[in-house]
């Protein structure tokens, strides 16, 4: 994003929009700290500059990965999908990509608000590629890790970006190696991140990871997102 | 997308925050005719039970998710039974408290299907901001595209007398284009906070 210094009048309406507090007024002038800018777009589509001064940036290789991971609106190039996640549990019930003794688990980088860059990805990919997770194809994350060590694209590893999401599934046992992995973290990463893990429900309704969760410490928020299994798998439209 | 999985605040205030969204499924009735259809039936249901905040309907054609936000259980209830009885085989998928959406399925004959639990947020908190209810609006949007300093400065213009807390509820949902800002909510945080 750039913003043209002679049309900018100072009035500081793009300054409150941005996200990750990359704007700020020097001298009467908005002026974008383009480290921290995360190329979200938010100030161009929001702020309604009266000087026109903001101005969409043609963005080169790798500064242009922090767009996808930041806009809501745009494509990834690596996997197709709009958005920074994707289908997961959405419509597992048509996919079963999550199966009743598996678990999904979603590790959401720079949220809420703080953004992160993205070789904090290789921290938590290091460590679930040695315990051995099967990582989610469409995730726009899975498309930057180069090797079965969990290895990051080195080009763009430090590119900022507003959150990325590492989703994967693991076999509901192994859930343990996995939290360990979330306290450690929690301990020695410098951004912050927000943990989601996703279960089928079981016969009789209930859902035991839950119970797995608290025995280890962890706190479940008692809001969620819940398939309601209303999808149906029709031939007609799969040909 | 985790986009409504981590929104926070008291039960009280969830009682009063559901998102209900259809997704389309890649490979399957992603491309299809009747999956655009579909969704697109959908989205006039959800608009016929009046939510209160809904993705625009330019993208009805060419999104494969349809989002809003409701503030009434009964009337997400309500949704659900219709969605049940047109029997689109769209995938289905409501945030909010679990106990509240599983009496609502239990009512209309459903169960859940599969869940996404929130542990909430780890790592260095101190970055976010320090009132709770500044974050209580802001993860309303689940890209997080409505900033902490875009809240606080509605906050001064409301407690200048210079707007209401409703029409900066307003304001501040213009960043979210997935519709599922919950801008009655935002209005009663403001409120609180200009207090």
């Amino acid at each position: 994003m750039l913003i043209k210094e002679s049309k900018c009048t100072g009035c500081g309406t793009c300054v409150i929009y941005c996200p990750v507090q990359a704007i700020t007024l020097i001298e009467n002038k908005a002026v974008i700290n383009r480290d921290l800018c995360v190329e979200c777009n938010v100030c161009y589509q929001n702020a309604d500059c009266p000087a026109k001064a903001i101005k969409l940036e043609r963005l080169k290789w790798p500064r242009v990965i922090r767009n996808p991971f930041s806009s809501v609106v745009a494509t990834h190039k690596l996997t197709g999908v709009p958005g920074r996640g994707t289908e997961e549990m959405k419509t597992n019930d048509i996919t079963n990509r999550f199966e009743l003794n598996e678990l999904g688990i979603s590790i959401e980088l720079g949220r809420p608000g703080v953004g992160t860059l993205l070789k904090n990805i290789e921290y938590f990919t290091l460590k679930l590629s040695e315990i051995g997770v099967e990582y989610e194809n469409d995730s726009p994350v899975t498309a930057l890790i180069i090797d079965d060590q969990g290895h990051v694209n080195k080009e763009v590893k430090n590119e900022r970006v507003l959150s990325a999401i590492i989703e994967f599934k693991i076999p509901a046992e192994r859930l343990p190696e996995i939290l360990r992995v979330i306290e450690k973290a929690d301990e020695e990463l410098d951004t912050v991140f927000t943990v989601g893990i996703i279960s089928r429900i079981m016969e009789d309704n209930s859902i035991p990871v839950i119970n797995s969760l608290e025995e280890q410490g962890f706190e479940v928020k008692p809001n969620a997102k819940i398939n309601i299994g209303l999808g149906k798998r029709r031939v007609k439209e799969e040909s | 997308m985790t986009h409504s999985l981590h929104r926070i605040g008291a039960i009280n205030d969830l009682k009063g925050d559901y998102v209900v969204l259809a997704c389309l499924a890649k490979g399957i009735n992603r491309d299809s005719p009747e999956g655009r259809q579909g969704i697109i039936k959908i989205a006039n249901i959800i608009k016929e039970h009046e939510p209160l905040n809904m993705i625009p309907e330019f993208t009805w054609k060419i999104s494969p998710v349809v989002t809003a936000a409701f503030t009434d259980i009964n009337e997400v209830m309500r949704v659900i039974q219709a969605l049940k009885k047109e029997d689109l085989g769209i995938s289905i998928v409501i945030s909010g408290l679990i106990s509240e959406i599983q009496a609502a399925l239990k009512k209309v004959g459903l169960r859940m299907h599969t869940v996404h639990l929130s542990l909430g947020t780890f790592g260095k908190k101190e970055f976010l901001p320090n009132e709770e209810e500044i974050l209580e609006i802001t993860t309303m949007c689940g890209h997080h595209c409505i900033s902490p300093q875009s809240v606080l400065h509605h906050l001064q213009q409301i407690k200048k007398g210079k707007i209401t807390a409703e029409k900066a509820a307003e304001k501040l949902a213009k960043p979210c284009v997935c519709g599922i800002f919950n801008t009655e909510r935002a209005a009663s945080l403001l409120n609180k906070l200009s207090k």
